[in-house]
């Protein structure tokens, strides 16, 4: 563990990793060592009050699934310039094995005033040849002027809209920041995916599939005050698919009572006139989701997912999304419109 | 033009699942128990399966209904491993789960079946897909396909139709291909899916991306650059039971003419142009088909027959197969199989493989060890672990993986070198469940993907293979027991290696 103050030397960095290995080698058992997994760079930006246990936890759990080099970096606000950092290492034990695996972590203190000074010292300290992940988990740092300098380090930003407090402007900033050319992902987006998923697999059904041209009416339900991004993006995204089959249908918003927990509570699909819907998903209290469908009533497990859990899926896409760019570009026009 | 689901995210979604009712026959027997419906609920766990996903089962004993999803409810939560148990998600699979009872020797089952699944097909909309699951004795499944082929029960009408059979395939070329003929009198070879489920295991489906989606090992897996090729299928156990079935099989018929040599076929095919399911399948025969077909005065040069005698491990007195319940005490069943097949194509010829698969042997192991040539110049002098030849470990169970070993400079001023083994271990660097080989195999023959079933070509090719080394078994009056439990098989396999100056790795 090695601690510098005021300024970083990335050198010094790797030197104080390259020791930290040669240490983690010396603790190992016997011939057994430890060994070095890594598959990417993933930088995290926090601010100091995030809470320093929860994000170790998070990427310790990332770690098995997605073994990393990871960049902590902990912003304080304040005018003067500084910037301190440390190494240490995630390791674990696979079940039934001798062999320790161990990643790399670096944790970097900064000021906001010195976030100019961040990427010539983050950039050497990325692995070389294997993607470059910037997980944002503050609103404010997203808006800081020189964050976008940081942000070109990575082939990809992940935001989460849902901590932006406005979604419509929150969409729409990150639509605009798409429009630029970067790539992002929203993890409001990824908490949708199980949701999607499930209606595409109800419509994999013939038969349901043959209704689909008949729904002009989409009806999204939730648990927050004022329309989170979820549901801007899941109509998006179902208006758009409706549109591929030549089917044009209305969205009705409605904001349930009860537990504000900013979940998705209903998505309902109907046709004009009709009294049944054609598709319906009702997440009542607990995990298990009501699917109805065609007459059926089944049961799909819909838990509430942790940061680690969406943070998973997104790491294993490092590239761009286009379903999830179209989803943007689309939910933005909703929210704003 | 057909409706196309505009839903579909390929990105993040996994793959697409038709609607269809599973019909299983045999339905009370251990396989449903221990792995289908466990397989089944774990798919719906996953959100895997449509949601009017309905499961028939058959077999002799009267149930109803209930009866039948209590049973299946008690073997879920018995025998699910890696995942919690949901009482809402059960309630609402279980409507789907619906039995009757019947002898499959009976004509007028088939017509009676047909009913149900129209009645189950109008209440869970199936859509008319059907895939039938023999689970049955392999002396059922004629009958099972003359009874299918008779009615319209094995004909798609709006829906197709597919069957899935476990081995054994026959227990030689003759009787595989009545067995094939009978199967097809009621389905196209297209809807039989014969089930390895050697080939469903993440590391064997690994092996195509590793072998496939790299440019660095293509180039050295042939026989300028491999030495040898050693796949070791051994089991701790001894026959559980089945005595009185395995006395009949025996080794070389159990997992070498199937599991085995199926592995063999993914190690050593050729690239096929695409993945699409009749390509890859295409090239596994191939090889198959390549495999030299000993002469008979080459089998007992080229090939070990054992079977495990009584010995005392752990404290235990563990019996020989001669004493195990329901074998004669004279059988001639080989519990152990070795063999030495050459590959006669440009890319293996001369690479010798050795196949091993047996009973009681000193741990559950399942690899395939691809042992390169060594290097062409000794120049680190005063080292004994010069010579040390390149391996690579594909390991299918237990701790699914692959291993590379190659020597290194031991640290230090002299130039000392070590073997170092660099490590891919599919739990720990994907943290992600690997799904069960039936999860995979009964996903694939829902969506109609048949690349990791086994086509009748693929089995006439290994019947071929195995036939030839079986007539010689036969006749040939094996001095047994020739090992003891707990040890890693006959003297006599070490010698067969020992003759082309190799020696079996010990996994």
């Amino acid at each position: 563990m090695a601690t510098a103050s005021g300024t970083i030397a990335p050198d010094k960095i790797l030197s104080d990793m390259a020791d930290l290995w040669v240490t983690l080698g010396k603790q190992g058992d016997g011939d057994a060592g430890v060994l070095r997994a890594c598959s990417m760079t993933l930088i995290v930006a926090a601010e100091e009050s995030d809470d320093p246990q929860a994000i170790g936890e998070t990427l310790a759990a990332l770690m098995p699934e997605h073994p990393s080099r990871a960049i902590v970096i902990r912003f304080r606000a304040g005018d003067q310039r500084s910037l301190e950092a440390r190494v240490f290492s995630q390791c674990w034990m696979p079940f039934g094995q001798r062999r320790q695996i161990c990643c790399e972590q670096i944790e970097i203190t900064a000021s906001d005033a010195s976030l100019p000074d961040l990427p010539p010292v983050v950039l050497p300290l990325t692995v070389p040849d294997l993607p470059v992940i910037l997980w944002c988990r503050s609103p404010r740092l997203f808006h800081l002027p020189a964050f976008s300098e940081l942000a070109a380090i990575a082939q990809k930003v992940v935001l989460d809209s849902a901590a932006f407090g406005d979604a419509a402007a929150a969409l729409g900033d990150m639509s605009g920041t798409v429009a630029s050319g970067r790539s992002i992902a929203d993890l409001s987006w990824t908490r949708l995916t199980r949701w999607r998923e499930l209606i595409a697999q109800i419509f994999e059904n013939r038969a349901q599939l043959a209704k689909l041209p008949m729904v002009s009416d989409i009806l999204i339900a939730y648990r927050a005050a004022s329309t989170p991004a979820t549901a801007f993006y899941l109509a998006a995204w179902l208006i758009d698919g409706l549109e591929k089959i030549g089917a044009h249908a209305r969205v009705e918003f409605r904001s349930d009572t009860g537990e504000q927990s900013g979940r998705l509570s209903l998505v309902q699909l109907s046709a004009e006139g009709s009294l049944d819907a054609i598709a319906s998903i009702a997440l009542a209290d607990g995990p298990a989701a009501e699917v109805k469908t065609g007459g059926l009533v089944s049961k799909a497990l819909l838990p509430a997912l942790t940061d680690c859990t969406l943070m998973r899926e997104e790491l294993a896409i490092p590239g761009r999304d286009p379903s999830f760019e179209r989803a943007l570009a689309a939910a933005a026009r909703l929210a704003l419109s | 033009m057909s409706l196309e689901n505009p839903f579909q995210d390929p990105l993040r979604f996994e793959r697409r699942v038709p609607e269809c009712a599973m019909v299983i026959f045999g339905a009370n027997g251990d396989l449903t128990k221990r792995k289908l419906l466990p397989a089944l609920y774990r798919l719906a766990y996953e959100r895997r399966l449509d949601a009017g996903f309905a499961v028939l089962g058959i077999s002799r004993t009267a149930m109803s209904d209930d009866e039948f999803r209590e049973k299946m409810l008690a073997s879920v939560k018995e025998f699910l491993e890696d995942s919690p148990f949901d009482a809402d998600l059960w309630a609402a699979f279980a409507q789907g789960i619906f039995y009757m009872s019947g002898n499959f020797d009976d004509a007028a089952l088939y017509p009676a079946l047909d009913a149900r699944l129209k009645e189950i097909e109008a209440a869970r909309h199936t859509g008319g897909n059907v895939l039938f699951y023999l689970s049955a004795q392999p002396s059922q499944y004629i009958p099972i396909a003359q009874g299918l082929a008779k009615g319209s029960v094995g004909k798609g009408g709006s829906g197709w139709r597919r069957i899935v059979i476990e081995k054994p395939f026959g227990h030689d070329l003759a009787s595989a291909q009545t067995l094939s003929t009978e199967l097809h009198s009621a389905f196209e070879e297209s809807e039989v899916y014969r089930i390895d489920h050697y080939l469903g295991k993440e590391t064997v489906q690994n092996i195509l991306a590793l072998r496939f989606g790299n440019g660095i090992f293509e180039p050295l897996w042939n026989r300028r650059y491999v030495n040898h090729v050693q796949i070791t299928a051994a089991e701790s156990i001894g026959v559980e039971g089945r005595g009185s079935y395995y006395q009949e099989a025996g080794a070389l018929r159990d997992m070498i003419q199937n599991h085995l040599s199926q592995v063999m076929a993914t190690i050593a095919m050729e690239p096929s142009a695409t993945f699409r399911p009749d390509s890859v399948r295409d090239e596994r025969s191939k090889l198959l088909r390549s495999i030299r077909v000993m002469k008979p005065d080459e089998v007992l040069q080229n090939t070990v027959s054992g079977q495990y005698g009584p010995a005392h491990i752990g404290g235990e007195d563990v019996p020989g197969f001669r004493q195990e319940q329901g074998v004669k005490p004279d059988a001639q069943t080989d519990t152990y199989a070795a063999v030495t097949f050459f590959v006669d194509n440009w890319r293996w010829a001369g690479v010798p493989f050795y196949l091993r698969s047996g009973k009681r042997l000193p741990k559950r192991v399942s690899e395939i060890a691809v042992q390169f040539n060594s290097a062409p110049l000794a120049i680190f002098n005063g080292d004994e672990t010069i010579t040390a030849p390149n391996l690579m470990i594909l390991r299918i169970q237990p701790e699914e993986g692959i291993s590379l070993k190659f020597l290194s400079k031991r640290p230090g001023s002299g130039m000392t070198l070590r073997p170092v083994s660099m490590d891919f271990n599919y739990g720990s660097s994907f943290g992600e469940r690997s799904p069960s080989a039936y999860e995979t195999l009964l996903l694939d023959a829902i969506i109609g993907d048949a690349t990791l079933y086994t086509r009748q070509d693929m089995v006439e090719a290994s019947w071929k293979v195995v036939d030839a080394v079986q007539h010689v078994w036969d006749d040939t009056k094996f001095e047994f027991p020739n090992y003891a439990a707990g040890t890693w098989g006959p003297k006599a396999a070490d010698e067969m290696l020992a003759r082309r100056g190799h020696v079996w790795r010990q996994p």
